[in-house]
């Protein structure tokens, strides 16, 4: 069927590289997100594949048939828009038969049945004779979506499609996209720089920064197990905390602390001189006093209640204006200008190199089940 | 004195708003000033606070003005045609008649009258004018529009002939035109199409032909402006996904960008056919008086009949029948804004 497949795909605007050497496989049916902040060349990798934009190096491949040189009609893609695009002066209706009509010999009743089928699994039966401008934004998006499924692609691709919807119908036309993909089970990549978007979507996640590939993954996988800096602070919110340290010994020196090594961290910073140690903001603990190799003491900077739970910012001193994050249960008090301890626990922590940025030393995996419930 | 009218002005104003909105909340425009609007309102009876009376002196001249010598010109010219004025005496305010109007409709059913000739080459000129600049403009257009390097000068060029005179336009195709020396006949008879050389401007058959051509190479690049602007204005991702859904490039445009230029297409159509209407000083200078039955226009005739055969009641007449034409192809324009609200 259609496993879409970039090999090496590279893309040049005159001298500016917006697409640096992409290798993606993306097997049929899969949901694959692309992500990345802007300007990191995801939407310049989605058109290179719809067609838009021409490849200056390397292939897309779909089944074994490459793609390059192929004008958008000879793809057998479609594409939803971030604006929607729909023509506004079509009907809803004219809307999704246009690119049957275009692209298809199928005659006037078979397109009717498959706009309607297309329109009903939408819930956008009743909109099929309205125009675009009389549709609130949530419809539009449902139109655009059905105007892309009604043509039963081999490939769904999808920039931004949600980004221009309030947050409650965000959420809720995520779940129903998952929903519809996993039941056409055609293959789509989805471009977004929402992490909670990739995290929450994809089957798997490609992580772009610069227009190079970071790293392809299952949402899990790229969330504990980053390959570099980048991934591990573009992924989660809030993001990662980082700390510049020195290897010295079996300790890491840092501005604020110093971080003693097990045997197994050793070894994997072995080689370098200077590493980042990198802790999510719920796997630092927080607790009132202690005394053990991995805490720290701290003073309370600023505290960001969400109800279910609480983001703490922590100082080493009050004059320090650096801070990190600690994320602690909804339910607990914590305020502002208290002195707590900090400790992070060694399974959890991240290394990366300092100069590459590449990781040394992941999270471990093992305690993850059976974590203690924090306070 | 001034600085006192204007503080009325404003006074009363405010007290309008305040009193049909007492139960609203202001959202904009501060709070009122409730020792402001008590003085107001103790005066607010006298007719002088109206509104309508208090901005009279803004609107009042310039509308006086305008009716005065664009509307009363036209009314007086509508009752000299119902007058039977002609000849060097002075008209005779007395017995009014429809007998210009008559006459033309006993013209309208002569192929071989003048009325009916000069009818027939207006409206001809109008519509074979106005189609032909339109799909030229949009033409042009769409070619500007492609991402053409040096865009803005093309746009220049095209544009510029719109801003010569007719008169200035009218010499220069004549001396094209020429058969002997002219470019056209020249250029034809260079590449050795000697056969085609014509008289264009003498031949019946090619005369208004040549006109209208005339008249496009001057306004194509009006209406290649306004569809430019209609283009640019549809997003770059309709094109796109028209593309993705897999329209040819023709049936791109056909299906989805055209139809979009519905509202370009009216106001350059509407300014088109009313300069149509006007294209008299371009084939006065080109042919004088008297034009001959293949180019001669109305608005030609009417001169002809005002101001050489001093008939001066049915030049008035034709001057009528020019004035309802272009009021015809205005009115459903302007309906089509009022319905939509933006008059």
């Amino acid at each position: 069927m259609a496993r879409l497949t970039l090999d090496s795909v590279t893309k040049r605007f005159d001298d500016v590289v917006a697409v640096d050497g992409v290798s993606v496989d993306i097997e049929d049916g899969e949901f694959l997100v692309l992500v990345g902040p802007s300007g990191c060349g995801k939407s310049t990798t989605l058109r290179m594949i719809a067609g838009l934009e021409s490849i200056s190096e390397g292939d897309i491949r779909l089944g074994q048939t490459s793609l390059s040189g192929k004008r958008p009609k000879e793809r057998d893609i479609a594409m939803v828009f971030q604006s929607y695009a729909l023509y506004p002066h079509m009907t809803v209706r004219e809307n999704m038969s246009f690119g049957l009509e275009e692209s298809t010999d199928l005659d006037d009743d078979t397109i009717r049945q498959k706009v309607e089928d297309a329109a009903s699994m939408l819930d956008i039966d009743d909109l099929l004779g309205r125009k675009p401008d009389e549709l609130s934004g949530g419809q539009q998006q449902r139109v655009a979506l059905g105007r892309a499924i009604v043509r039963d692609p081999e490939v769904f691709l999808m920039d931004e499609p949600l980004s221009n919807l309030d947050a409650k119908l965000r959420a809720q036309m995520r779940t129903e996209l998952q929903r519809i993909q996993e039941n056409l089970d055609t293959t789509t990549v989805y471009v977004t720089h929402d992490q909670t978007e990739a995290m929450t979507m994809g089957d798997r996640i490609a992580i772009l920064d610069g227009g190079h590939l970071q790293q392809v993954g299952t949402p899990l996988e790229v969330y504990h197990k980053p390959a570099n800096r980048f991934v591990a602070g573009f992924i989660g919110e809030p993001s990662m905390n980082f700390f510049e340290m020195e290897v010295q010994g079996d300790r890491l020196v840092g501005d604020d602390f110093a971080y003693p090594l097990s045997e197994e961290s050793r070894a994997a910073v072995e080689g370098s001189s200077h590493v980042t140690l990198g802790i999510r903001p719920e796997d630092v603990e927080v607790v009132e006093e202690g005394d053990g190799r991995h805490e720290f003491e701290t003073v309370v900077d600023v505290v960001e209640p969400m109800g279910n739970e609480n983001n703490v910012y922590l100082a080493f001193s009050p004059e320090r204006e650096h801070s990190f994050v600690a994320t602690v249960g909804g339910m607990r008090s914590v305020e502002s200008g208290q002195p707590v301890v900090a400790r992070f626990p060694e399974s959890a922590i991240h290394l990366f190199d300092a100069e590459t940025g590449a990781a040394l030393k992941n999270r471990s995996l093992d305690e993850l089940e059976s974590s203690e419930p924090r306070l | 004195m001034f600085d006192a009218f204007f503080r009325a002005l404003g006074r009363s104003r405010e007290t309008r708003e305040t009193e049909s909105h007492s139960d609203d909340v202001r959202t904009d425009g501060g709070v009122a000033d409730p020792a402001m609007a008590g003085e107001a309102e103790a005066s607010s009876s006298s007719v002088l606070d109206s509104e309508f009376v208090q901005s009279l002196p803004f609107w009042g001249p310039p509308a006086l003005l305008v009716g005065l010598f664009v509307y009363g010109a036209v009314a007086w010219n509508v009752l000299i045609s119902l007058t039977d004025w002609s000849g060097l005496g002075q008209p005779e305010y007395e017995n009014f008649d429809l007998s210009v109007y008559s006459q033309m409709l006993n013209d309208l059913l002569d192929p071989t009258s003048n009325f009916f000739v000069a009818t027939r080459n207006t409206v001809a000129l109008l519509v074979a004018f106005t189609v032909i600049t339109l799909l030229l403009g949009l033409l042009l257009a769409i070619l500007v529009d492609q991402g053409v390097r040096f865009e803005n000068t093309f746009r220049t060029i095209y544009l510029l002939p719109m801003s010569l005179s007719f008169v200035v336009t009218a010499i220069f195709w004549s001396w094209m035109y020429n058969p002997s020396i002219g470019l056209i006949n020249e250029t034809l008879r260079t590449v050795g199409l000697g056969a085609f050389t014509q008289a264009w401007l003498s031949n019946p058959q090619f005369k208004l032909g040549a006109v209208i051509f005339a008249l496009m190479w001057q306004f194509s690049g009006y209406a290649m402006i306004v569809y430019l602007a209609g283009l640019q204005a549809i997003p770059n991702e309709q094109y796109e996904a028209a593309r993705t859904d897999g329209a040819s490039t023709f049936r791109m445009y056909r299906r989805v960008v055209v139809p979009q230029l519905r509202s370009s297409t009216t106001s350059a159509a509407v300014v088109l056919m009313v300069f149509a209407l006007k294209a008299f000083d371009f084939l006065f200078v080109m042919f004088g008086p008297n034009p001959g039955p293949s180019t001669d226009i109305l608005s030609v005739m009417m001169f002809r009949e005002a101001f050489m055969s001093t008939n001066w009641a049915y030049g008035s007449g034709i001057a009528t029948v020019l004035f309802l034409m272009a009021l015809g192809v205005i009115a459903p324009y302007l309906y089509r804004q009022y319905q939509r609200g933006e008059l």
